[in-house]
């Protein structure tokens, strides 16, 4: 695992070059998994859509630039892939062609253009005080020069930080999230919220812990104003998510302050926490993009986007709804889902940590949320199987589902549990 | 190569062009070929100059004493020169194309503007290997003249008003570079260009700041071809001419001869050794990192697609006098890194807009609604040159901010950070303003109707030349930038 592929050495800083190491076995198994169960559920949904050969080409090269983007052995490709998923994608995003999903997916590219320029000043800076790009676990940083320059170092990184924060959906650039993901066709968003807001996640680990280094950022004000906005986020998020009416944007609120739960793991400089941020990674992907096809189902079966109106639908699909609410189980974090075993890591870190405020702020946060998920979740499922009694049918037949819907749905589901029962099995031997 | 090969490069076009206008050629395809063949020429002996220069020099004219018109091929005439005599043949063969739908029986017009676009190729070549502030002035000057009949061309009101604001702006800033050049002079050791400057030994009675004030002045001077705020509304307003002229001159030729001057200025004349760190260099840095700011600014607000991609140049330009500001070698390195790749790829994202002008007649940027489906040629060019002026990594247009960051970083002034944060913002609002026409034309609301038009190959392979470049510069910048870098370091 240890030998580095050099594709192309753009000039002596800047080179191609790709290898895998245990966040890229991670990453890779996400992407495939999400990909593949999406692209199954693609030949239902896009079912006599336009422009389907678009779709493909586009679909299919996703996946292709994310498991590069994956492999990067260094800072440089890992921008460089960075850059092109983000335009790859855009095409998903507006593939309806309307005037509000082109302006959806306008927004979409220049919040994250507008992240990726923050990140590429951090990427300027950290060029000139980096030994090389290389990721190295612990840092690649030159500390004899850093002595003196420390402030615009921690700039550069902050600066990072805040920049793959607009993929991950961290306040306040996180806006362009619940625009694009209820806006593109369900595959697009399940990926989206699946595999593409992570590769913000994947950024901040490259560039703290394999280029800056943890030690550096550590007890700085970078770490403390990075779990401000964290806090911020995941409060925001399930608040949000709470009081959503239109059953997409509730869920990609949802995905925002999930997305934080890693990001607050990563923030901690915790092993534990390091390791319950990974595993809620994975256990946030299968789930959330699950939950997103689950949500393009109903949306064509009762033809509206809201939640009002899945109430009664447990009794017309009582299958589907049971798999929306396996998911929604391990987004609030019960056993045996892979959530709970994650959320257990991310509080267990950081009461650990010692950091005097944030180790107990985190656990009181993530606590406050995972209420709130089960009230934004748990209510869809609750009025799902019991409308009560003034519930009359809304009258449309019951259609029969294709396999192309249960399988990819059920797979995802039985991967959601099963990183709660056999973590050892997904988290490359970490544990 | 024998040095007497400069006057060619310099007088073939000149005369020739001068002859096309008087001769009585009456066809039209006769006239078009006379024209390409004269610029082919020219873009032959140049190209052979540059890639074999003479070690002499050559005098044309002497005033009194060591004040001559003189030329010789240093770093910075190759940089400049290959650029010029690369674009101008592609340019030419796209004009006799595009002139169709601008004159299509007015051969005589046609014949003056084909005419003048030659003339003005040799004037740029001489500023290009002009060797001293003299020659390079005069030639300075006769660009501006030239250049009028091809603002002019169409005649009608919009472009005799523009034509007249370019006059006033131009002469006049020539006038405050001409300051400078009488001070230098007065000042210098000698008036020829030399890497390092030529002001040394005493300055008599503390009038440094004097001599940094004339520097000022002949930035803002220079500055007014390179498009700098306060002096920039002529450029926007120049967009009245044909695309050609816009897309050559008004992004390559005639704007980047203002930024080549400003650099001359900079490092060849005042030295950095005498402004870095003063007050004159931070005025100056300033004004730059503002105007890079500005005019994307502008740009986004704009909706005719010629006149944004003009407040694009605008913008574009100041990131050459901000490396060239920084005044340390990594600096004119990425100054000129950008010189050459904003060339390429701001004139691909001219001639296709002049393509959608000429063929489709759009030119406001809400009527290019579903226009990839009619060109689909014309927008996958666009959409690699748009990529590329964002700076999207792997085209070239990423490595030339690479360079000017580098710089900006290396340099450790507070002004080089803010510097780098002005870039990154541009490279923002550059993302909007051109990923906007990008979906309008392949993301259509309404699925439009329409003939396909795509140009023909004289269009075509113009533009998929620039296009290539866009991929090639980016790919191969490695030993592009490090030959300029030996530019930079005095070592060619």
């Amino acid at each position: 695992m240890d030998t580095m592929f050099t594709l192309y050495q753009f000039n002596d800083r800047l080179a191609l070059s790709y290898k895998i190491d245990r966040i890229s076995i991670i990453f890779l198994t996400a992407a495939v998994i999400l990909f593949a169960c999406a692209g199954v559920y693609s030949c239902y949904y896009m079912k006599g859509k336009e422009h389907m050969k678009r779709y493909w080409i586009f679909f299919v090269g996703v996946l292709c630039i994310i498991s590069l983007m994956a492999c990067s052995a260094n800072f440089f490709t890992f921008y460089v892939n960075y850059e092109l998923m983000t335009l790859v994608s855009s095409p998903l995003v507006m593939h309806e062609q309307t005037k509000e999903a082109r302006l959806a997916g306008f927004k979409y590219l220049i919040y994250s253009f507008f992240g990726a320029y923050f990140v590429l000043f951090g990427f300027y800076v950290l060029n000139k005080y980096c030994v090389d790009l290389t990721f190295t676990e612990g840092g690649r940083l030159d500390m004899t020069l850093v002595s003196g320059h420390e402030g615009i170092v921690l700039l550069a990184v902050f600066f990072m930080v805040i920049g793959f924060g607009v993929k991950a959906g961290m306040w306040p650039l996180h806006s362009w999230l619940t625009t694009a993901h209820p806006i593109a066709v369900s595959p697009a968003s399940a990926v989206l919220s699946g595999v593409i807001v992570k590769a913000g996640v994947i950024g901040v680990i490259r560039a703290i812990f394999y280029l800056v280094g943890a030690d550096f950022v550590k007890g700085t004000w970078v770490q403390y104003t990075w779990l401000i906005l964290i806090l911020l986020t995941i409060l925001m998020g399930s608040t949000l998510a709470y009081f959503e009416k239109e059953l997409k944007k509730r869920l990609a609120y949802s995905t925002i302050s999930q997305v934080a739960y890693i990001l607050f793991g990563l923030a901690m400089f915790n092993t534990t926490a390091y390791e319950g941020a990974l595993m809620q990674f994975l256990a946030h992907a299968f789930a959330k993009c699950a939950l997103f096809m689950i949500a393009g189902v109903f949306i064509i079966l009762t033809g509206s986007k809201n939640v009002e109106s899945l109430r009664g639908i447990g009794k017309k699909y009582p299958v589907l709804l049971w798999m929306f609410t396996i998911c929604s189980l391990s987004m609030v974090g019960i056993p045996p889902t892979g959530g709970f075993l994650a959320k257990w890591y991310l509080i267990v870190g950081s009461l650990d940590t010692g950091r005097p405020n944030f180790d107990w702020a985190g656990p009181v946060f993530l606590l406050i949320s995972a209420l709130l998920t089960a009230g934004y979740l748990f209510t869809i499922v609750m009025r799902g199987f019991f409308p009560g009694e003034d519930y009359v049918d809304d009258g449309r037949e019951k259609v029969k589902l294709p396999l192309t819907v249960y399988i990819p749905i059920g797979v995802l589901m039985l991967l959601c549990v099963l990183v709660g029962i056999i973590p050892n099995l997904f988290m490359g031997g970490g544990m | 190569m024998s040095a007497y090969w400069i006057y060619f490069a310099i007088f073939f076009p000149i005369f020739a062009g001068v002859l096309l206008i008087l001769a009585p050629v009456k066809k039209r395809n006769t006239m078009l070929v006379i024209a390409e063949a004269i610029t082919i020429i020219t873009a032959i002996v140049a190209w052979m100059l540059i890639i074999n220069p003479p070690a002499t020099g050559v005098v044309l004219f002497k005033f009194v004493d060591k004040y001559t018109i003189s030329f010789k091929i240093d770093g910075m005439s190759r940089v400049f020169g290959a650029l010029i005599s690369s674009l101008w043949p592609l340019a030419t063969l796209y004009a006799t194309e595009y002139m169709e739908h601008e004159a299509s029986d007015k051969t005589l017009k046609e014949k003056t503007f084909f005419g003048m676009y030659v003339i003005t190729f040799g004037v740029t070549m001489a500023i290009a290997f002009a060797d001293n502030l003299l020659a390079m002035y005069c030639f300075y000057e006769m660009l501006t003249l030239v250049t009028i009949p091809l603002i002019l061309f169409t005649l009608s009101d919009a472009a005799i008003a523009a034509t007249r604001k370019y006059i006033v702006y131009s002469l006049g800033g020539a006038a405050f570079a001409f300051i400078s050049l009488i001070f230098l002079m007065a000042y210098g050791d000698t008036i020829q260009f030399t890497l390092g400057g030529v002001i040394h030994g005493e300055i008599p009675d503390g009038r440094e700041n004097v001599l940094r004030l004339v520097y000022v002045f002949a930035f803002f001077g220079f500055g007014v071809k390179a498009a700098l705020w306060p002096v920039n509304s002529w450029l926007p307003q120049a967009g009245v001419a044909p695309t050609p002229v816009t897309a050559l001159l008004h992004a390559v030729a005639v704007v980047k001869s203002g930024a080549f001057a400003i650099i001359r200025l900079i490092y060849y004349c005042f030295g950095t050794e005498f402004l870095r760190g003063t007050w004159a260099q931070y005025l100056t840095m300033g004004v730059a990192i503002f105007t890079v700011v500005y005019g994307c600014s502008m740009a986004v607000k704009e909706r005719h697609i010629k006149r944004r991609l003009a407040y694009s140049t605008i913008s574009n330009l100041s990131y050459i006098l901000l490396g060239a500001t920084m005044m340390t070698p990594l600096g004119m390195t990425g100054a000129l890194t950008h010189m050459v790749f904003h060339g390429v790829m701001k004139i691909g994202s001219f001639f296709c807009a002049g393509a959608v002008i000429a063929k489709a007649h759009k030119n406001y940027v809400y009527e290019l609604e579903g226009m990839a489906k009619r060109m689909p040629k014309v927008f996958v060019i666009f959409t690699v040159c748009a990529l590329s002026l964002m700076g999207v990594p792997g085209l070239c247009g990423f490595f030339s901010k690479w360079q000017l960051a580098k710089a900006g970083v290396e340099s450790g002034m507070t002004m080089g950070y803010i510097g780098v944060g002005a870039i990154l913002i541009s490279a923002l609002l550059t993302a909007i303003y051109m990923m906007q026409m990008v979906l309008r034309a392949y993301f259509p609301v309404e699925e439009t109707e329409g003939e396909k038009c795509d140009p023909s190959w004289r269009m075509l392979v113009p533009l998929t030349l620039f296009a290539l470049a866009c991929i090639l510069l980016g790919v191969f910048n490695a030993p592009v930038v490090a030959f300029l870098e030996k530019i930079a370091g005095g070592l060619i």
